[in-house]
């Protein structure tokens, strides 16, 4: 537990909030928007997106009866984040705040955790006040607020003596990186995988489906080894079953959490108790506590012999996002290295570094690369190296031991950088290599300093993948493949070129880890 | 003609209709060069098959009898298979699909000839294609992994079976130089991989799909991938693999082959791609003859080669053709496709869709619009002497062309009956 996160517990558990204990130890809370009542109504009458069908919408407005605890009875959800503020007409949010006070107490001894969600508009002082009347154990600040609002609404709390906790939903990662919270939570993307033709791209016959992912996100936030919570938020639109156990396995693969989300229609179905949306919040539950049988798995520390410089204070975060959310498309796994924390000790790890998002270095950062390449490593870096190429995309120059592939674009297109890391690096020194999987994201991490490897794959098909083969580096005896839909099955290990280890797997639904163990 | 997609004309009709009007009348082409009247004749099978899980070894065994059998032609010898893969990694797809459901000719089919081969008594068999991207050597098996090939499974089906990537020298030291033996239009022959030379019988595996700037791909067409890109491609600065580019050799004729390799016969022909690329298909065909052509259209791709061609469509023709002959295979193939065989520019499927924003100005004729042409590949076969494109003079045997029409104009426009 990391001193920021251990401090953090202890403030929950020792200083009341109203009068009272959080009812879950922050770290392990697992959120679900609970949005209803008057108050959501009207919100989105004020946004024009109330729903058109009368059931839905009643059933926004009874959702606040207790009868929807039941629903959560058998899942893991254990902190909901209801409607509490939108700064609207003063009656509307009293009758609000009380249907949540009520609420809240009944959650809360279910041992369910209630956070209030807060949008701009909202007083801090009458929010702070509120939550404190109505018992919650936080505030999540959702959309555009006024600079200033999270510190002005957590002053407001502490100056009432609450411990309640505010958390901003940041709407863009590069703010929420450098954070110095315990626990993040971010604006996502609704995963998917879609066809380049369809969206009127024409692409080459090796093109493969887009994929929108959450995964790489996830695992930005991870700049040190220690896991810290990091809350993804996406609403689907009124989509299957495969899409929500998407969201969550899409947030989950890296050791984040979906702030779960359902649509109106199938909110009402809920309520009415109907059969195929109840078999939808079955599975939905099934992938949460997937999920959190195998916490264990966010202690192991992400893979890579390639490392990415991150400049989390330069001028294109964008870019710097599209180079981690398409390199990992690209099935090629990195480990990250804050560009205040390059040295030749944090180098020493890699066999390659990708830093093109390293913009007017200093010449110690640069001595630092230009070692790192002599020594027989690989640097791929922007023109600022010098000697950029005329024509070519890339050159490539030989120095010493190793080599520096210099691209001639500032900064490189990260697609372009992305898919010429595959003709860059050797598999051998790539690590993984995954076969078969042109809709489907993985992620390597390992335990135990390497004798436990993890390779989790999210299929973002609504079509399960037959035969996806792995190649991991080293000799491993035992490879079990996990699944939230069956219980675990060995797979058979066998040895393949250059010291690597093969698997195959025979169908891959959705989400499935395979574990490779080098014991006997 | 921005919409050009979704214009309907009644050349169109005409072409649709084209087993009735056209393909059985078998009118000349006015754009084709003059058919040789010795052109062979080789008779071709039509199957109609359910699916992929069906008995596929049964069925083609069926259709090679139906031809006049094959186990003489194979018995004690190496038999190369040409696959099409379209020169790609695999990772090409339609979201849910395999590529062997698209693009690609799939695993089944290649392991239902592979048990059959053997079972003939093939000597050693051989499965070949160009795949992009190889800049570290990685074996054509892992190819065909990407797609969730049962490698294993196909190895074991033979005594003997090999793989080779052929996009460069492979397993040997020098490329070999293939001389064309037909009526040659552009090269008078090819350096190729060894492999097309160290085979004594050489099977086409074909996918049956549409091609953007041909119209169709089949037997005929498969065979550019048996051009080494290593080769043609101009050598780079660097070596990105992006930048190996044999279609400014082959498709454009901007630049020529690298020295030491057979050169262009005349230097001032039209550069148009949709005016070589038929002539240079035939005269890779008369380099490296096929003796065999299957052509897997059981599932398919139609708009387009590949999946990243915007308005391409999955279909399931449900379709086995195989011949001896390319020319003539691909002629029957045509009309299972709802296609006029000895169609000519203009006409379905040689009215060609090319975005001029995907396009430089000097690779469109006309210029601007999204509506060009290309010239009927098998008919440059029959002109060539290859085989004849006449389907009057084809011996069809299975099921008759009527029953097994699947018409891809009309699947791709939408226009097909649900």
């Amino acid at each position: 537990m990391s001193r920021a996160y251990l401090g953090l517990a202890l403030m929950c558990a020792m200083v009341p909030a109203s009068g009272k204990l959080c009812a879950v130890d922050p770290a392990r809370w697992i959120p679900a928007r609970w949005e209803g009542g008057p108050l959501e109504l009207s919100r989105r009458a004020k946004d024009k997106a109330v729903a058109e069908d009368a059931s839905t919408r009643t059933a926004t407005a009874r959702w606040y009866d207790a009868e929807t605890l039941d629903l959560l009875d058998g899942t893991p959800i254990n902190c909901l984040l209801v409607t509490f503020s939108a700064g609207g007409e003063s009656e509307v949010e009293g009758k609000q705040h009380q249907l949540v006070r009520e609420y809240a107490r009944a959650a809360h001894k279910r041992g369910i955790s209630v956070l209030g969600i807060v949008y701009g508009g909202a007083d801090p002082q009458a929010v702070a006040a509120a939550a404190m009347d109505a018992g919650l154990d936080g505030l999540a600040i959702d959309g555009e607020v006024p600079a200033g609002f999270p510190e002005k609404l957590e002053a407001a709390l502490r100056a009432k003596g609450s411990a309640a906790l505010v958390i901003p939903i940041a709407r863009d990662a590069a703010t929420a990186r450098t954070s110095k919270a315990p626990w993040f939570a971010v604006a996502g993307v609704r995963p998917s995988a879609r066809n380049l033709a369809d969206m009127g791209i024409r692409a080459g016959a090796s093109a493969e489906p887009w994929i929108e992912s959450n995964i790489w996100l996830v695992r930005s936030f991870r700049l040190g080894t220690a896991w810290r919570p990091v809350w993804i938020d996406q609403r689907p639109k009124p989509t299957s079953e495969g899409d929500y156990i998407r969201c969550i396995a899409d947030a989950a693969v890296a050791g984040g959490r979906w702030i779960v989300s359902l649509d109106d229609e199938l909110r009402a179905k809920l309520l009415r108790k109907d059969p195929q949306a109840l078999a939808t919040w079955r599975s939905m539950g099934t992938y949460l506590k997937f999920a959190e049988d195998h916490a264990e798995w966010r202690s192991f520390v992400p893979y890579g012999n390639l490392g990415i410089i991150l400049d989390t204070a330069g001028e294109n975060p964008d870019i710097a996002n599209e180079y981690l959310n398409l390199v990992a498309r690209r099935q090629v796994p990195y480990r990250l290295v804050p560009r205040c924390e390059l040295s030749a000790a944090a180098l020493s790890r890699f066999r390659a570094v990708l830093a093109v998002d390293v913009a007017s270095p200093t010449e110690a950062e640069r001595k630092v690369l230009r070692d790192f390449a002599e020594n027989g490593g690989l640097v791929v870096a922007g023109p600022w190296w010098g000697d950029p190429p005329k024509d070519d995309a890339y050159a490539e120059l030989p120095l010493g031991k190793g080599r520096v592939a210099v691209y001639k674009e500032d900064p490189p297109n990260p697609e372009t950088v992305a898919r010429d890391m595959l003709d860059l690096l050797q598999p051998e020194v790539m690590g993984l290599s995954v076969f078969n999987v042109p809709t489907a994201i993985s992620y390597a991490s390992t335990g135990d300093s390497g004798k436990r490897v993890l390779v989790q794959l999210l299929n973002y098909a609504g079509r399960p993948i037959e035969r996806v083969t792995l190649r991991f580096s080293g000799i491993f005896k035992v490879a079990r493949f996990y699944t939230p839909e069956s219980a675990p099955i060995d797979l058979a290990p066998r040895p393949a070129a250059n010291g690597r280890t093969e698997v195959l797997i025979p169908k891959l639904a959705a989400w499935g880890a395979v574990l490779l163990e080098q014991q006997n | 003609m921005k919409d050009a997609h979704r214009t309907f004309s009644r050349r169109d009709l005409f072409a649709i209709s084209g087993l009735s009007a056209g393909v059985l009348a078998a009118k000349p082409a006015a754009a084709a060069d003059a058919a040789a009247p010795s052109a062979p004749s080789s008779p071709v099978s039509v199957a109609k098959v359910t699916g992929y899980d069906a008995d596929l070894v049964a069925q083609l065994d069926k259709m090679f009898d139906q031809i006049g059998g094959i186990g003489h032609l194979v018995r004690g010898k190496t038999v190369a298979m040409k696959l099409n893969l379209s020169g790609a990694s695999g990772t090409g797809r339609h979201t849910g699909l395999s590529a062997g459901q698209t693009s690609w000719v799939h695993p089944n089919v290649v392991g239902a000839l592979t048990a059959i081969f053997a079972r003939l008594g093939a000597k050693r068999i051989r499965l070949l294609e160009s795949t992009f991207r190889k800049r570290y050597g990685s074996p054509l098996e892992d190819t065909l992994l990407n797609d969730g090939w049962d490698v294993q499974a196909i190895k074991s089906a033979a005594p003997m079976v090999e793989f080779e990537d052929t996009n460069g020298l492979g397993q040997a030291k020098q490329y070999s130089t293939l001389n064309v033996k037909s009526r040659p239009y552009i090269f008078p022959a090819f350096s190729l991989n060894h492999s097309y030379e160290d085979c004594d019988f050489f099977v086409s595996v074909g996918k049956m799909k549409n091609h953007e700037e041909l119209g169709v791909t089949l037997s005929m067409k498969n065979l550019f991938g048996i051009t080494p890109e290593l080769l043609y491609g101009l050598v780079p600065k660097t070596p990105s693999a992006s930048q190996w580019v044999r279609e400014r050799v082959f498709h454009y004729g901007q630049v020529p082959p690298p020295s030491g390799v057979p050169q262009e016969i005349d230097l001032t022909s039209n550069r148009y791609e949709g005016w070589r690329m038929p002539r240079l298909l035939t005269d890779l065909c008369g380099a490296r003859p096929i003796d065999l052509s299957i052509l897997d259209g059981i599932e398919t791709i139609i708009g387009g080669e590949g999946t990243g061609m915007p308005g391409t469509k999955h279909g399931k023709p449900g379709l086995l053709v195989v011949g001896r002959n390319c020319v003539c295979t691909d002629a029957v193939a045509m009309a299972t496709m709802g296609y006029n065989p000895r169609a000519g520019r203009h006409e379905a499927p040689f009215r060609v869709y090319k975005n001029p924003k995907d396009h430089p100005t000097e690779q469109m004729i006309p210029p601007e619009e999204w509506h060009q042409y290309a010239d009927n590949t098998v008919l440059m076969g029959e002109g060539a002497g290859i085989g004849t494109a006449d389907l009057g003079k084809i011996e069809l045997c299975g099921v008759p062309i009527k029953d097994a029409v699947y018409d891809y104009e009309a699947h791709w426009k939408g226009q097909a009956p649900v």
